[in-house]
């Protein structure tokens, strides 16, 4: 069984725990094993080292990856941010050799040494490169056929390409996750802004303001455009930003509408069956109504094997 | 708007230290626009990024920019070096910049929170999730430097050792 | 004992701004051998040559070192001197104070003063070792062989043919013409592309001295200037070209589709077709990679007989000629055939290519609204797809809003570095010539800069802007894909320094000017070289546009680097000129820096035979044995032999071994 070490990131596993227990569910039973980075901090977000020192960034960072090369598994982590930040710590590390050294001068500090044995994945890499889409279709408990879902791959998981090892074909019109959601029978068209910017991130907090009506932009986009069940992310903070953001802007009466939100762990949890109690149980923007809908008895799979053989419990 | 005086020394000046912060591309830029065309800072509202971030710092503007706010409206996608027709990579000389800004202590009050959290418990973010993750079947502690006291001691004296720990903000 | 003259020169500042030409000329004085030594502020003007002619005159001088610039410029002017003077010209050696000294050294002048004086020491030793040289020469074949029929070839063709040569025009294509053939009109004067060029190929079709080798490729090059040997494949065209009348009978008839090339992919050609209207030489092909052999009319087979009839079934194509050119029975050898020809000298013309759309993924390349240059071309002009409406591909539809991206893929360093040089004005031709017939459509142009440097080009661009038509500074970041196919555009204005967005019904790529890939194969065939921008390089930037670097090898047009039609034409009628001096002069020297078999130290091993890369040695039997003997016609000079040869039997004629030990012997004094 393929290992990985999962890196929880900040938001996940404070803000929206729910996404971090779909890992932990759906992982295992498409057979890739999961294991804990233990002490693992923020990565650190773009606000903080990355924006006072590129050294520090990179020594932070490095302790990050240390823990997954003192484990001798590769780095997979749900957060587009995450991604970015560490990919592109350790393209700055073993990309200029005076570099490295001061950085590992740093970690030496703290007993630690940056060797570049682990990889860094995005949890939407295992999934579409190392577990495949058939292993996905296999899986499913529910058939998601007729829905229609709206995409948001979110920016860090695309760009700068030449940092990332797993590339999308063309990284401005990305199919990976379109082809993922497709696989649960969902259909995913394309919307004008499918590559544009939620807003999340440095942006909101320093004008929230600006950052709403960017967000804003992107969702008229996706409503007027394709109108569609649900929307569905592979970034922690893109899924933040359309569960709250939406409900600010119906608040003020700016949209009349509410578009349910899932990280594609979630939505690929449910319909393989797991209880949404677990996978799916935090959100501002309702969706009881259309997990309801996912898990109902009309889009039972026939002939599937029953539950428990596929997805061993892998309780804490 | 008064006339921008160019001084060579000035311009110099304001290059070799863009460069020192991380913006190593800033001299191959031709000021095509491409990277603010897609830019999301810049279509948001915060111009100065991206291109006209770099002819305001090739003009030698360097620290009469040090309160530009636009530069934190960043969302490091970018997207700007994914177009760069010339290899600058935009987004590593707005870091670059903001370097510069943060060594001034040039930054909003919010952005000094998540320097104290990172701090304090290893998570820029960091909420006491509790009962939200037991609610959802997970142990209440995540396996993080949150609660991990060793964790938070090393990326202390990585912070420590570092210019952030010089500006004494924790 | 040699008098050897040295004259050192100033170069005005280039050399005399660093080195310290006085010290260098006193150092000389002192060197054995050396009668005089004098330096002046440039030895290439007429006093300074006057010197060294005077001081052979006076018989000073028997010898003559110039310590200057570099032999490649200036070699031919002070071996002019020395004739002039009455010495023979090889009797000379010059050293590079310049180039590889004054100019590499600038911030150390001590230093390259040594090491001007180590350089003077060296070329004095040689000089005073040098023996006198005899130039030879070879008759050349009065005939030249032009590759490429495009604007550029058929000028140079028609050049050298007025001139009264016998010309090759071989074209890979069934029809010269080119891609100027493709445009619709021409910038800055609007004339029709096709109406100014047709007449051009129509001459270049019936002038006696030309030769068309249409379908047709250059294979294999043999020999050396004046005296070439060619190899040309023509490609198998399945129709006796003898009788075709190019009446396009068999392309109405044949049921099998491809995209039409000619259209760039906007609209299908059959497999049997005419390559457009206006071709020269108007013949069929039929393109065997995309025919369906109807009715089992596989080629070289009997027909099947009518059991109704009793008459044979033959495919549409050959019963549908009237002529009785396509006949499938017969055996047609898919491989074509090679025709030998021989030549003095060679013209280059083989062009370019533009770049492909899919390259430049933030360009929604996969949506049929977003078209190249030279699609748009097509689009526009009478003879393409839509037969000259503004249609746009995905529906047929009028687009309203046009957009005009320029620099897509040039002036990238992802792609090329290079400006195109015609995309802005072409661009602006488009947009002029859409906006005079739709007043309607509205027109947005997006350049970083607009480049109009030609005889009234930026008339014609400012001409554009009084129009109405709307110019952008700024380069366009990217395309959304709207419903309906239409195209966000995702652009920035330099001027006003704010973001621009905008629906757009079509979009226009100028993708950059680059070489075929095929190139490679013809630069390795001819030994020619690529520059920086991987064109094919001329001699000299500035002073040898035309040539190249293997002597009677010429280049014009687009393959030397991207030029619009009167540049083209320019630089076609220059290598034509340059291509005829040696068929006018009707013999070429041979240089007589060239190696020599002394034959009675030769022990026949043969060694040097496989080693020379000029394929000038053979082993030739002498006095019953054999004996390498070298071709003095095909000898480059290259020294390999002489160094391999382990009897020392062979000379290198102005490196001999004397000369180039008193050399070392100097440079490590």
């Amino acid at each position: 069984m393929e290992k990985y070490g999962l890196y929880l990131g900040c938001n996940i596993p404070f803000k929206a725990p729910d996404i971090e227990q779909s890992f932990r569910k759906v992982f295992p039973a498409l057979g890739i094993e999961v294991t804990d980075l233990p002490g693992a901090g923020c990565c650190p977000a773009w606000g903080t080292a990355p924006s006072f020192d590129l050294t520090t960034w990179c020594a932070v960072s490095g302790r990050n990856i240390t823990i997954a090369e003192d484990l001798d598994v590769p780095i997979m982590t749900g957060c587009n941010s995450c991604f970015g930040v560490l990919s592109e710590a350790k393209h700055f590390i073993e990309a200029d050799a005076s570099r490295k050294k001061a950085v590992n001068e740093k970690l030496g500090l703290i007993n630690r040494q940056f060797k570049g044995t682990s990889d860094i994945y995005h949890i939407s890499h295992v999934l579409y490169e190392k577990v495949g889409l058939d292993k996905i279709k296999e899986s499913l408990k529910y058939d998601l056929s007729g829905l229609k879902v709206a995409v948001q791959p979110g920016c860090h998981i695309l760009w700068p390409s030449d940092v990332y090892h797993v590339k999308e074909k063309n990284s401005f019109f990305p199919t990976q996750l379109k082809e993922l959601v497709e696989a649960l029978g969902a259909s995913a068209p394309h919307y004008s802004r499918l590559e544009a910017c939620c807003g999340m991130g440095g942006m909101r907090s320093t004008d929230v303001e600006k950052s709403l009506e960017l967000f804003k932009t992107k969702l008229l986009s996706i409503k007027e455009e394709i109108d569609p069940d649900c929307i569905v992310t592979t970034c922690s903070s893109c899924f933040l930003q359309f569960d709250m953001s939406q409900k600010t802007l119906k608040e003020r009466g700016e949209i009349d509408f509410e578009i349910p939100v899932f990280y594609y762990t979630q939505l690929l949890a449910l319909a393989m069956g797991f209880d949404p109690a677990n996978v799916a149980a935090l959100c501002v923007t309702p969706r009881d109504a259309i997990i309801a809908e996912i898990q109902s008895e009309a889009r039972k799979v026939r002939e599937q094997e029953p539950l428990m053989t596929l997805a061993p419990s892998i309780d804490r | 708007m008064p006339a921008i005086v160019l001084d060579s020394d000035k311009i110099q000046d304001s290059v070799k230290r863009i460069m020192e912060y991380g913006g190593t591309g800033v001299l191959k830029c031709v000021q095509c626009g491409a990277c603010s065309a897609v830019c999301p800072g810049v279509k948001a509202g915060f111009p100065v990024l991206c291109r006209l971030l770099i002819k305001k710092l090739l003009e030698g503007q360097f620290e009469e920019l040090v309160e530009e706010t636009s530069t934190w409206g960043c969302q490091a996608c970018n997207r700007c070096t994914e177009v760069c027709p010339q290899g600058v990579r935009p987004q590593e000389v707005v870091f670059a910049y903001r370097r510069y800004q943060a060594s001034e202590l040039a930054f909003s009050s919010s952005a000094t929170t998540s320097q104290m959290n990172l701090y304090g418990t290893g998570h820029a973010v960091f909420t006491e999730a509790g009962p939200l993750r037991e609610k959802v079947g997970l142990p209440a502690k995540a396996p993080t430097s949150a609660y991990d006291e060793k964790a938070q001691k090393e990326i202390q004296t990585l912070l420590d050792n570092s210019p952030m720990g010089e500006l004494g903000l924790f | 004992m040699a008098k050897v003259g040295v004259y050192v020169c100033h170069c005005g500042s280039n050399i005399a701004g660093v080195i310290d030409v006085e010290a260098v000329r006193a150092f000389a004085e002192g060197l054995p051998d050396v009668a005089v030594a004098r330096k002046d502020l440039f030895m290439c003007s007429d006093s300074g040559q006057e010197m060294i002619k005077q001081d052979i005159r006076d018989g000073l001088v028997d010898k003559v070192v110039v310590a200057a610039c570099t032999p490649r410029t200036h070699e031919p002017i002070f071996r002019g001197a020395l004739s002039a003077g009455g010495l023979n010209k090889y009797l000379f050696e010059m050293a590079n104070i310049r180039d590889q000294d004054s100019w590499v050294h600038a911030q150390d002048p001590e230093g390259a003063t040594r090491k001007a004086k180590l350089l003077v020491a060296s070329a004095v030793g040689k000089a005073a070792r040098l023996r006198p040289l005899e130039e030879k020469y070879v008759d050349v074949t009065k005939a030249a062989l032009v590759i490429g029929g495009g604007v550029a070839g058929i000028f140079s063709a028609l050049e050298l043919a007025k001139m009264g040569f016998k010309t090759y025009l071989v074209e890979k294509e069934p029809s010269i013409g080119g891609v100027m053939a493709m445009l619709d009109k021409t910038f800055p004067t609007n004339d029709c592309s096709a109406c100014i060029l047709t007449p051009v190929m129509v001459e270049a079709g019936n002038h006696p001295n030309i030769e068309l080798l249409t379908y047709s490729e250059v294979e294999d090059v043999e020999g050396y200037i004046g005296n070439f040997n060619v190899k040309v494949r023509r490609k198998q065209a399945y129709v006796d070209w003898a009788r075709c009348t190019g009446c396009g009978a068999c392309a109405e008839k044949c049921p099998s589709k491809t995209p039409d090339e000619f259209n760039m992919g906007l609209s299908n050609r059959k497999a049997a077709y005419i390559h457009f209207p206006q071709a020269v030489p108007k013949k069929a092909v039929v393109d065997m990679a995309h025919c369906k052999s109807c009715g089992g009319r596989e080629i070289g087979t009997e027909p099947k007989i009518s059991e109704k009839t009793g008459k044979p079934l033959l495919a549409p194509c050959e019963k549908a000629c009237p002529a009785d050119a396509i006949n499938r029975t017969l055996q047609w050898d898919p491989a074509g055939e090679i025709k030998e020809i021989k030549v003095g000298t060679i013209v280059v013309a083989t062009g370019f290519q533009v770049m492909d759309k899919g390259w430049f993924k933030e360009m929604a390349p996969d949506n049929k609204n977003v078209i190249t240059a030279l699609q748009m071309e097509r689009l526009i002009s009478a003879t393409g797809p839509t037969g000259g409406k503004l249609l746009r591909p995905s529906d047929n539809e009028k687009p309203h809003t046009l957009t005009f991206v320029s620099c897509v893929g040039s002036r990238d360093e992802k792609h090329h570095t290079y400006c195109s040089r015609v995309c802005c004005m072409y661009m602006i031709k488009q947009a002029r010539l859409i906006k005079e017939k739709y007043p309607d459509v509205n027109i947005y142009m997006h350049f970083i800069d607009v480049r109009s440097p030609g005889k009234d080009y930026d008339e014609y661009y400012t001409g554009a802007r009084k129009m109405g038509i709307n110019i952008l500074r700024g380069k366009v970041g990217g395309l959304e894909v709207l419903p309906g196919d239409n195209l966000r555009v995702l652009a920035y204005d330099l001027d006003a320094c704010a973001p621009v967005e905008y629906e757009s019904d079509l979009v226009i790529l100028a993708t950059a000017m680059e070489l075929p890939p095929t190139a490679k194969k013809l630069a390795q065939t001819l030994g020619l070289q690529f520059c920086g921008s991987n064109f094919f390089k001329e001699l000299h930037p500035k002073l040898g546009p035309v040539e190249t670097s293997t002597e009677g090898i010429f280049l014009a047009g687009c393959c030397q680097g991207p030029k619009d039609i009167p540049d083209t034409v320019s630089q076609a009628k220059g290598a034509a000129a340059a291509a005829a001096v040696p068929l006018c002069q009707g013999r070429v020297k041979i240089e007589p820096i060239i190696s020599e078999v002394h034959t009675e130290k030769c022990s026949g091993c043969g060694i040097c035979v496989p080693l020379c890369p000029y394929n000038a040695i053979s082993l030739k039997p002498y006095a019953e044995k054999p004996r390498a003997i070298i071709d003095i016609t095909q000898c480059k000079g290259c020294g390999v032999c002489t160094a391999a040869c382990p009897s020392a039997a062979i000379v290198l004629h102005g490196y001999e071994e004397d000369q180039i030990f008193a050399q070392i012997a100097a440079l490590t004094a």
